[in-house]
């Protein structure tokens, strides 16, 4: 198992700037998502730990071992990781056997042990009835199954899975979240997860990176990212949110129109906004019956 | 009310669009190819197989039966040896210029074949070849080390021209992989070199073999190679044969020309049936997800030593017979070079505008071209629009039939009609430039139709449908959204059609008539019979001409008109 660390990375296509000075450590075993919109340069960062664009500057390394730096480039094949793409990737004319077999075929390891190997891991990602089927004749989650174990298989020290949950329908989608991070905690791996999707990020992170425009917006906890967003644009990715205005003066703040407040930072003054997650609003009769409540 | 009766007219007038295509496909077409079958097996109005016994029995249709195999099958295999790596260090690798050099070999695809032909035949002519004699001082050997009048003469200039065939099958199926298949492989631990042998290579396999049976279509029923080099050399091939039996006009030649035509045809459609197969394979095509961006491969050291290996293969190939071909229009005396002290002339470009039979060719050659590709692309948009936006049953008849005729042997169309259009069923147009039309808008339309249909799948129907919504009927959404923005294409698909209408031999050869000669065949009788220098000439113009409208399909495609 290994860590991850990105220290000053900046990478532009053309005159396209995608990534300014980015800077991230992914711990040993833990599981850290890169949540941001489209073209917040998220992926980019992914294919740039993977090895498929290198960076205009800044270093990565992958468990202590330098990956990209001055000089330093190493390609994609020695880098031990497993991948997880979004279009599944399964080889179409390889069997399922085969696409799980393949890395270990590729570290020379004995006939009978890949054996082995693959049929653990086609038990653990719920395919071992379909080893000898073609992807064709697999549905789209079996197929990112089937890519899931293949990245497994050769136990790399780092997965990275960009976005592997978006092609699938939405009820698939919730299950393969639960079962990835059930994986992951079982194989105790690091695993950097790209996604658009915050509530993919908020169940299965242990911490989240907020890109926007190419910049880490905050990282934190799920927990803390939701509940402290420390500006707009995080607020409003991460979740519903209301927006109220208000007056601030002497620790209070008074909504505007209702005499209704609330306590806040004695160093607060003059017209504030206040952002109420829609989660936190409970709707009381007037004889204190709650007619609506935190499920 | 109103609205059910425009409903009912529509569906009228589109059964009767697709009847009346069909009906012309099936009579200039379907018939003449059943009858064409049918006279092989029941040649006197029964069931023998004495012809097609001959095929075999008659050692002179048997030779040209093996010929034909052979040259086919060897410029196949080089011809897909040649494509796979140029495709992948083209398509996938940091090579230099890579858009010139793919642009170079697209050229050479609608370039007509007859001018590599008459290059090679004046490089590599056993005494006197230009490149023969200069390798021969350049090693310091005995004699001139190539025949062009040779069965490895004929593969030679039959690959050069029908690589590129599978050049670009092999090219777009490459780009159009899913890079993360790839990328995949990379992160499992294969090294760039292990990636392209057990993921890349054989996920083009079917492309690949698709591809190899093409060219092996396309050499076999090559007329204009043979007729060139393999005459003089008396090699003959199944064309060739099939051309001289039908200028016999005996019974017992004509016979023989179609059984050998049937076989051409039969071997020809299976293949290319197989072909559709194998590489429309579903499987195979994958979704991409967002990094539709191809991996690039680093050649790394070898970059520049590969396209200088890229660049002399160009030269070879594509340069050095195309500027042979020019500098022969501008030799007068052909025995020595074109820059020996007064060797140059521009008399054979003068006979090119001042000959009357030659400017009349080339008049017929343009309106026996524009009429085909200007009626072949009414077909296709018909055709297309009843594929593509309705449910009209039937609808892909058309398409097939189509499809089926540019699968045909040039050989085998102009056969067939005429044995069916010269009065014997009512219909007499043997001898007119409307029997030339006919067959080359059989043989061509497909290279309209793919680009007619390509667009059509391109416009969204959400486009025409929010016109609708704004209130649009069927004619405004035709004419404002749906024309405009196919537009390019049809233009594009309409050159397409044009180019090899305009330089077509095969078929004009078998069709034309005193009155009714085109450029090709003014070509072929003066490079054959007449001046080598005055059809050079005239290979110039049509080179010109080929090399002017690419650059105009080009920027049509890309969208820059």
């Amino acid at each position: 198992m290994a860590s991850v660390k990105i220290e000053h990375v900046t990478k532009s296509f053309g005159d396209n700037i995608i990534l300014k000075d980015f800077s991230a450590e992914f711990e040993d075993g833990q599981f850290a998502t890169l949540l941001g919109p489209s073209g917040c340069g998220k992926t980019t960062m992914l294919r740039m730990i993977a090895g498929f664009e290198k960076p205009d500057e800044g270093e990565i390394s992958i468990g202590g071992r330098k990956v990209n730096g001055k000089d330093v480039f190493v390609p994609p094949e020695n880098r031990g990781l497993g991948m997880v793409f979004q279009s599944y990737a399964v080889w179409p004319h390889m069997t399922v056997f085969d696409n799980v077999a393949y890395p270990l075929k590729l570290k020379k390891m004995p006939k009978e042990e890949i054996r082995q190997r693959v049929m653990e891991i086609l038990e653990i990602v719920h395919m071992d009835q379909y080893e000898k089927r073609r992807p064709s004749e697999l549905s789209g989650g079996q197929q990112q199954r089937i890519a899931l174990g293949r990245a497994l298989a050769a136990q790399p020290g780092v997965m990275l899975l960009d976005e592997p949950l978006s092609n699938l329908d939405a009820r698939l989608r919730e299950d393969m979240r639960f079962e990835i991070k059930d994986i992951q905690q079982r194989f105790r791996m690091t695993v950097v997860y790209v996604t658009h999707d915050q509530s993919e990020a908020m169940t299965m992170s242990d911490i989240i990176y907020v890109i926007n425009n190419g910049e880490i917006e905050q990282s934190g906890r799920p927990v803390d990212i939701y509940r402290k967003p420390r500006e707009g644009f995080v607020r409003d990715f991460i979740g519903g949110v209301d927006l109220l205005s208000g007056e601030a003066e002497g620790g209070r703040i008074r909504l505007k129109g209702t005499d209704q407040g609330f306590i806040c930072d004695e160093n607060i003054h003059g017209s504030v906004e206040v952002a109420i997650r829609p989660d936190d609003i409970y709707i009381i009769s007037p004889e204190g019956r709650f007619l609506s409540s935190k499920q | 009310m109103k609205e059910r009766a425009e409903g009912r007219i529509n569906i009228d007038i589109k059964w009767l669009l697709t009847g009346i295509i069909v009906v012309f496909l099936l009579v200039f077409q379907v018939f003449p190819m059943l009858y064409l079958l049918f006279k092989a097996f029941f040649p006197d109005g029964h069931f023998s197989l004495e012809g097609i016994s001959r095929i075999y029995s008659y050692p002179l249709n048997w030779l040209c039966i093996k010929n034909t195999l052979v040259t086919a099958t060897l410029s196949m295999i080089f011809g897909v040896c040649i494509a796979v790596p140029l495709a992948w260090l083209v398509g996938r690798t940091n090579l230099y210029a890579k858009s010139f050099f793919r642009t170079l070999f697209l050229t050479t695809y609608m370039v007509p074949p007859y001018v590599g032909a008459m290059a090679w035949l004046r490089l590599l002519n056993p005494k006197a070849g230009t490149l023969n004699i200069f390798i021969r001082d350049l090693f310091g050997l005995k004699s001139p080390p190539f025949n062009i009048y040779s069965i490895g003469g004929l593969v030679w200039v039959l690959t050069s021209f029908y690589y590129p065939y599978a050049f670009i099958i092999i090219s777009r199926a490459m780009e159009h992989m899913d890079p993360s298949l790839e990328e995949t492989s990379r992160v499992s631990g294969a090294s760039p070199v292990k990636t392209l042998f057990t993921v890349t290579i054989p996920m083009m396999l079917p492309s690949i073999a698709a591809s190899a049976m093409l060219v092996f279509v396309a050499a076999a029923s090559c007329y204009g190679i043979p007729s060139i080099i393999g005459a003089p050399g008396k090699i003959y091939t199944l064309t060739t044969r099939i051309v001289d039996y039908v200028y016999v006009g005996s019974a017992q030649g004509l016979s023989d020309a179609v059984s050998l035509a049937v076989f051409l045809m039969l071997l020809s459609l299976a293949l290319m049936y197989i072909a559709d197969m194998v590489g429309g394979k579903k499987d195979y095509i994958t979704v991409s997800g967002k990094s539709v961006r191809p991996g690039i491969v680093d050649l790394g050291r070898w970059r520049i030593p590969i396209t200088v290996l890229v660049g002399l293969f160009s030269v070879i190939v594509v340069v050095i017979p195309f500027c042979s071909v020019f500098a022969a229009s501008f030799t007068l005396n052909m025995g020595k070079s074109v820059f020996a002290p007064g060797n140059f002339t521009t008399k054979y470009w003068k006979i090119l505008i001042s000959r009357r039979s030659i400017i009349s060719s080339g008049m017929h050659s343009l309106l026996a071209a524009v009429l085909a590709a200007t009626l072949g692309m009414i077909i296709c948009l018909v055709m297309a629009y009843l594929m593509k936006r309705t449910k009209v049953r039937g609808r892909s008849i058309p398409d097939f039939l189509i499809a089926l005729g540019s699968g045909m042997p040039s050989v085998a169309i102009a056969l067939s009609l005429i044995m069916t259009m010269s009065g014997r069923f009512g219909i007499n147009i043997y001898n007119t430039l409307s029997i030339m039309v006919i067959a080359y808008m059989i043989k061509y339309m497909m290279m309209g139709m793919r680009a007619v249909v390509a667009a059509f799948s391109q416009v969204s129907t959400d486009l025409e449908e929010s016109a609708c919504s704004c209130g649009a009927g069927w004619f405004r959404r035709v004419s404002d959204i749906l024309i405009p923005l196919i537009a390019p294409s049809v233009a594009a698909g309409w050159f397409l059609m044009f180019m090899p209408c305009f330089y077509e031999l095969t078929m004009s050869n078998l069709l034309y008539s005193d009155r009714t000669k085109t450029i090709g065949v003014e070509l072929y009788l003066y490079q054959t019979y007449h001046s080598q220098q005055t059809a050079s000439a005239l290979a110039g113009v049509i080179l010109i001409v080929v090399i002017l409208l690419n650059l105009i399909v080009k920027r049509l495609f890309e969208g820059k008109f």
